[in-house]
């Protein structure tokens, strides 16, 4: 089978700016995060996929189409783009509807996704509200959903978390992984964090400078990527000396002593080497690889 | 129908196996949200205020105009009391002005809010979203245009005695009236439109259309206003002659050329075939200043029909081409 995305040495120069340089990859069904800093070519490569701007150079294929000329494949896409785009006079269910039937559904069927999918963004009671009174985790819910309303086959998330509290974006986070595993409806993310696709993505695809840098299962980047971190009141020397002892790729600097690729094996030898020294432990725990560290430190 | 045993089942997510209509739904869908944008439907009482608002002041003069023809009676004949031929130019600021307010929403609010991104995101082309939102608002326009005619046919028919007569005589209005509303609204829709393209301001647009409009109507009312300079008889026997002519003889017809507030009227006028109250004032006048048993000619310089079609095409083409640049293909 085909895949669902395919770019073949994808270009889009802006002017002077060169957003995307030559990239190639393909994306199939899961949930698929796209990685990278802002001005990485993220949002500009979402955009050659639904055909809203032409490349310059090379192809952006979408199940087997071309979107810039055949923007019919677009009924079975969906995007929630990372900008405000909700009317806020209109209801929810109002609005709903209308974008269901812009994506092609008649009127009947359009109300009952409509009721059928604000149901599972968990919005309910509030649906006959304006969208202006709805708080900023309930419009962003309400934009996931419009992207949703007329089950697509491949929905692209631009930046979903961006501007949530903590709590509200581990509800965004649990809500796409429930899209994209329980639904079955494929997902491309873009996100400048590590952590929205260390716990929602099945693959990766890392962008920088317009290059792709990286691409792969999720689970390769976050196994070897972890690092521990140990800050102790006393005894450093003695417990990077205990920890490489045991075998650990334990280092000292910046004022504490870090130790690379931790699984639950190596997390066991940090307290025995620390019970053996008996140094006083002020702070352990893990800092998951960041953005830069895989972008600097590809993982050997 | 009861079910005995309270069940609750989760359904879980279902997919959606029914038609997908794609591209034609996806126009239909957007005219008739327009459509119901620009009246308030489906949303709050404050929105429906306006649009209640300006129906009832384009409906009320056409009430008026048949109580008066119905007050008449018979006498209507001689009179002629303004009827069909007159009610476009009667309503025409308040059809401009609600254009004006109405009418910009359709675009700006699209491109404010960002739900512009999701609609081209979708089986749309931006023609199909421009062309759309075009039809919606000049669907509201022929409703608000027609519907005083209606009212007014309806007295009509109730005045007269014998109501088979009067469309005998005058069936000829109805056409007349559905084609020049057809050309005024195909005005009040794009003017406005072209101005919301510009802007993701309603005022701004709404501001700019208020002031081409009625800007463009005083400087042209004033540069185009008809002297009148009555001759005394040129030979012993022969009537005093008076002519009005615009204070600027020749750019007179193209002053009116930018007339744009009085572009309505003007197309009223050249398809109901009778040129403005102004024929009859002037006629007026001439009475007055005559001696006893005097006759004046009066030579009265129209704007020629060419004017009238010419001002239409202008007034429709510039906007829709502003229009068809603007929404070519927008920046994403």
């Amino acid at each position: 089978m085909a895949h669902l995305l395919e770019a073949g040495g994808l270009t889009k120069r802006y002017g002077a700016t060169l957003a995307l340089d030559g990239v190639t990859f393909t994306v199939d069904a899961g949930i698929t995060g796209l990685l990278g800093p802002n001005g990485a070519g993220k949002s500009t490569a979402m955009k050659l996929f639904l055909g809203l701007l032409a490349p310059t150079r090379g192809s952006a294929v979408v199940m087997g189409r071309l979107p810039y000329r055949d923007p019919g494949v677009r009924t079975h896409l969906g995007y929630m783009p990372e900008h405000d785009c909700l009317p806020p006079a209109a209801t929810a269910a109002e609005f709903l509807g209308h974008m269901a039937q812009i994506s092609g559904l008649p009127p009947g069927s359009a109300r009952s996704r409509t009721a059928d999918i604000l149901r599972h963004v968990g919005i309910d009671e509030e649906r006959h509200r304006a969208i202006g009174e709805y708080s900023t985790g309930m419009k962003q819910r309400v934009k996931f959903a419009q992207a949703l309303v007329h089950d697509p086959a491949l929905v692209f998330l631009d930046e979903p978390t961006a501007g949530l509290d903590p709590v509200g974006r581990e509800e965004m986070l649990a809500l796409i992984r429930r899209t994209g595993r329980e639904f079955g409806i494929s997902i491309m993310l873009s996100t400048h964090l590590m952590t929205d696709v260390e716990t929602t993505c099945d693959r990766i695809l890392v962008l920088e400078g317009g290059g792709l840098v990286e691409a792969g299962e999720v689970a390769r980047f976050t196994a070897t990527s972890e690092t521990v971190f140990i800050d102790v009141e006393d005894r450093g020397q003695a417990v990077l000396a205990a920890l490489t002892k045991r075998g650990l790729r334990a280092a000292a600097g910046g004022g504490s002593i870090s130790v690379e690729r931790a699984g639950d094996a190596e997390y066991d030898a940090i307290r025995d080497a620390l019970a053996e020294v008996g140094a006083r432990l002020r702070r352990l725990g893990p800092r998951r690889g960041r953005l830069s560290d895989i972008f600097r430190e590809p993982p050997a | 129908m009861s079910t005995p045993d309270g069940q609750v089942f989760d359904l879980g997510y279902r997919h959606y196996r029914g038609a997908r209509e794609g591209r034609s739904r996806a126009r239909k869908a957007l005219v008739v949200n327009g459509v119901r944008t620009c009246l308030g439907l489906g949303r709050g009482g404050r929105a429906k205020i306006l649009p209640v608002l300006f129906l009832a002041a384009m409906v009320a003069p056409a009430l008026v105009l048949a109580a008066i023809a119905g007050l008449l009676g018979p006498l209507a004949e001689q009179i002629r009391p303004p009827g069909p031929q007159d009610y476009y130019r009667i309503v025409s600021p308040i059809l401009l002005t609600f254009a004006a307010i109405i009418a910009p929403e359709l675009l700006c609010a699209d491109r404010r809010d960002g739900v512009l991104s999701l609609y081209l995101v979708r089986p749309l082309s931006p023609a199909d979203y421009v062309i759309g939102r075009w039809l919606a608002f000049f669907v509201v326009s022929l409703t608000y245009i027609y519907a005083g005619q209606v009212l007014l046919l309806a007295g009509l028919l109730l005045d007269a005695g014998a109501p088979i007569d009067y469309l005998q005589d005058r069936w000829r209005d109805i056409p007349r009236w559905l084609a020049a509303g057809l050309l005024i609204a195909v005005v009040t829709t794009t003017v406005p439109l072209a101005a919301a393209s510009l802007t993701t301001r309603r005022a701004y647009a709404t501001l700019s259309v208020i002031g081409l409009f009625f800007v463009s109507s005083s400087v042209a009312g004033l540069l185009a206003t008809e002297q009148c300079v009555t001759t005394p008889p040129a030979a012993p026997g022969a009537s005093p002659v008076m002519e009005c002519r615009p204070h600027l003889r020749t750019i007179g017809p193209l002053v009116r050329l930018i007339d744009f507030g009085r572009t309505p009227s003007l197309i009223s006028d050249w398809v109901f075939g009778v040129y403005d109250d102004r024929e009859q004032s002037v006629q007026q006048e001439a009475a007055q200043i005559a001696m006893d048993g005097e006759q004046i000619t009066v030579w009265l310089a129209r704007p020629p029909i060419a004017t009238a079609i010419a001002s239409w095409v202008l007034v429709v083409a510039a906007p829709a081409f502003i229009l068809w640049r603007r929404y070519r293909r927008p920046a994403a």
